[in-house]
């Protein structure tokens, strides 16, 4: 594994003297060329987070590291790191060659070489004939590119963005969206990125850190976290619609073991014999995407399709049994209507299990099953 | 603007005397035949009608009085106005041509403003980016840095009329510091009499300044200088290439304000030195004041008057243009 370029060794950060904790020990390892996004709701401590890497507030305690480095302690300006803000903060006096060149410009650095830089920046977010524009004629998404170019220009070893696309309408954030892969793959930055939402995530980080109340709650593989998540937020937070979340108990049933919920029953399957079968209180969850749907005669579980909402391809079910309301995403056109008997049927495998108390993931010793 | 106000009050009475006549029979015959819409801009007259009365009376009239004076030799001992007799624009090349006094108060008008301006920026601005930190008394201080703005102009001469007595305060002070030798005749010598005038200005006026800049620098969009700190510039930097530029609508509508006021300055002048010694700190104001009410020269003064005028809207129009977009653009 290759040396981490940014990392975040438990850092905290509080405010009133503890009154408030905004980041509550916080440790990831970003490898360089990486992008990794930091996924959750407003208030989670996101912003705080890159603020601190960034300089701009101090943590309470823990340390931040580049290339091995700490950087606590460290100006904001000279970190080498760049950010930027969701709403640009384009110097909207400037014009867009004076906004690219103000991060050398402010270090002194020689006319000839200021020029070179922002004409390189320029022509990687093709804005090389809008130099002379002044800033405050500028729409959404050159505004954007503007605030990128400016901070790439400083030559930065990370690269922050904050909610970069949120105040962007819905066409030009899919373009930019392509925009930040390309420059991405490009000059392989290392970045992280902020956002609230999951879609961005998936589509331009390499891995996921989800985010709750100030700590970092699964770091995982953009493929797999929506599969595995190691925490019911984070189960109820990623996937659309999110997954399934049955609260129930785990009981031995004739040499193998239930999950029981109210009037739902899955059997899972033997538990390898030589372990103490799990007991007690956990949570279920079911992704959307892993719910068959099968005839309703004969079928072990059965209930009635209250609402169907159409998403082109395919279509999200709400589908009411056993006194559960489940969500199932089926291919459009192969489904039941609304009002509709069907059956449904699940596979073990793609069950996931989270501790009652520790809202963690539980991984059961489930014996291997005869394919 | 007094222009505007003056036609619509004059179709205001031109109107209602219109309705007048033909309001009866029409309410008679024809009930509701008047356009709906008429009604309440109508009663919107009505109502504004009292004002613009007295706008007219107070704004309008005794302007076009003015003007119609500046081009007539009438003196108050003469009789009457109209009996006057009219000279075309004598009064106005004399005073753009011969009259050197007025031309001298005018350039001394302007390098007081100038000069008084640029310090009360130059204190108003640090003052209000000291205001931007926190420290113990702060609101106590503030309300003691903008009480010289409250206090009548009158009164602020007098005040630094009675410290600037050559055994006032002032030279008590420089006695004490410096020894008796350097003690200082305000008002009789030229230099001095300037000096004591840009003080008393400075004084009264730095609040003004230190106010509008204040509110400025605080409303000031935290990002881009946050932005600005990342990209590596220094706190000065900072300042000058990030937050003044922000800064300009404000500190050009706080020039205009100011400049309006200071070529009117007269209250100060008058009760410090009456213009003196000799004509030294003799203001454009202060002139015309002395033409009109010590040598009754009114149509004369009546003439400088309208000169200034022209001269003071043509100097806020030079001022706001740099900035007129920006302010009349709104939203941005």
């Amino acid at each position: 594994m290759t040396r981490p370029r940014l990392e975040l060794v438990s850092l905290h950060k509080e405010y009133d003297n503890g009154a408030v904790v905004a980041v509550d020990g916080i440790d990831l390892a970003v490898t360089a060329g990486e992008t990794i996004a930091l996924l959750g709701p407003s208030g989670c401590g996101k912003s705080t987070t890159l603020n601190m890497i960034v300089g701009l507030e101090q943590p309470t305690s823990g340390d931040i590291q580049i290339d091995g480095a700490s950087i606590v302690g460290v100006p904001a300006g000279k970190r080498n790191v760049g950010l930027v803000f969701q709403d640009y903060a384009v110097f909207t006096s400037m014009t867009v060659r004076q906004n690219l060149a103000f991060g050398l410009a402010v270090r002194k650095r020689p006319k000839a070489e200021i020029t070179r830089a922002v004409a390189e920046v320029a022509e990687l977010l093709g804005m090389s004939d809008r130099l002379d524009a002044r800033a405050k004629d500028l729409g959404g998404s050159e505004l954007q590119r503007v605030a990128i170019g400016r901070t790439l220009v400083t030559k930065p070893a990370i690269l922050l963005l904050d909610e970069p696309l949120s105040n962007l309408e819905a066409a030009a954030r899919l373009a930019m969206r392509r925009e930040l892969r390309r420059l991405q793959s490009e000059i392989g930055l290392t970045i992280i990125y902020v956002t609230h939402d999951q879609i961005e995530a998936l589509s331009l980080a390499d891995r996921i850190a989800v985010m709750h109340a100030g700590r970092i709650l699964q770091v995982e593989k953009t493929a797999r976290i929506c599969e595995r998540p190691d925490h019911v937020f984070v189960a109820g937070f990623l996937g659309s619609p999110p997954m399934n979340l049955v609260k129930g108990a785990i009981e031995p049933c004739e040499g193998s073991v239930v999950f029981r919920h109210g009037g739902l029953t899955l059997p899972l399957g033997a538990i390898a014999d030589f372990i103490k079968p799990p007991e007690g209180r956990f949570t279920l969850g079911i992704r959307p995407e892993a719910v068959r749907l099968v005839p309703a005669d004969g079928a072990a579980l059965s209930g009635e399709v209250l609402l169907v909402e159409s998403r082109g391809a395919d279509a999200v079910l709400t589908v009411e049994a056993a006194g559960l309301k489940l969500k199932v995403v089926a291919p459009a056109g192969a489904h039941p209507g609304e009002g509709q008997a069907t059956g449904l049927a699940v596979d073990p495998e793609a069950l996931v299990f989270f501790g009652g108390d520790t809202n963690r993931r539980v991984d059961l010793p489930l014996a291997a099953r005869p394919n | 603007m007094t222009d505007i106000t003056g036609t619509t009050g004059m179709t205001g009475i031109a109107a209602i005397e219109k309705e007048a006549m033909a309001l009866p029979p029409a309410a008679v015959t024809a009930g509701g035949s008047l356009p709906k819409a008429a009604k309440p801009s109508r009663i919107g007259l009505y109502l504004t009608l009292p004002g613009q009365i007295v706008s007219v009376l107070v704004l309008v009239v005794p302007l076009l009085v003015a003007l119609y004076m500046s081009f007539t030799d009438w003196t108050p001992t003469r009789g009457s106005l109209l009996a006057a007799q009219l000279v075309g624009i004598d009064n106005y090349s004399e005073l753009l041509v011969w009259d050197t006094r007025f031309i001298y108060a005018v350039i001394r008008t302007l390098c007081l403003s100038v000069v008084c301006l640029s310090l009360e920026f130059a204190f108003g601005l640090g003052l209000a980016v000291l205001f931007l930190r926190e420290f113990r008394g702060k609101s106590v201080l503030f309300s003691a840095f903008l009480t010289p703005m409250m206090i009548l102009p009158v009164v602020v001469g007098y005040i630094f009329w009675m410290l600037f007595q050559s055994n006032g305060p002032v030279n008590q002070m420089l006695e004490f510091v410096l020894g008796p030798q350097h003690t200082v005749e305000w008002f009789r010598s030229a230099p001095f009499a300037v000096l004591a005038v840009i003080v008393t200005e400075v004084w009264h006026w730095t609040p003004l300044f230190f106010l509008i800049l204040l509110s400025g620098l605080n409303s000031v969009p935290e990002n881009p200088v946050r932005a600005a700190v990342i990209l590596g510039a220094s706190p000065r930097q900072v300042f000058w290439r990030v937050v003044m530029p922000m800064l300009k609508p404000v500190i050009i509508v706080a020039f205009v304000i100011r400049s309006m006021e200071i070529i009117k300055l007269f209250d100060e002048v008058f009760m410090l030195t009456r213009g003196g010694p000799g004509s030294s700190t003799e203001t454009v104001s202060l002139y015309i004041y002395k033409l009109a009410f010590n040598d009754f020269q009114l149509a004369y003064g009546a003439a400088a008057a309208f000169l200034v005028l022209l001269g003071c809207l043509a100097m806020i129009h030079l001022l706001l243009t740099p900035v007129r977009d920006q302010l009349l653009a709104g939203g941005r």
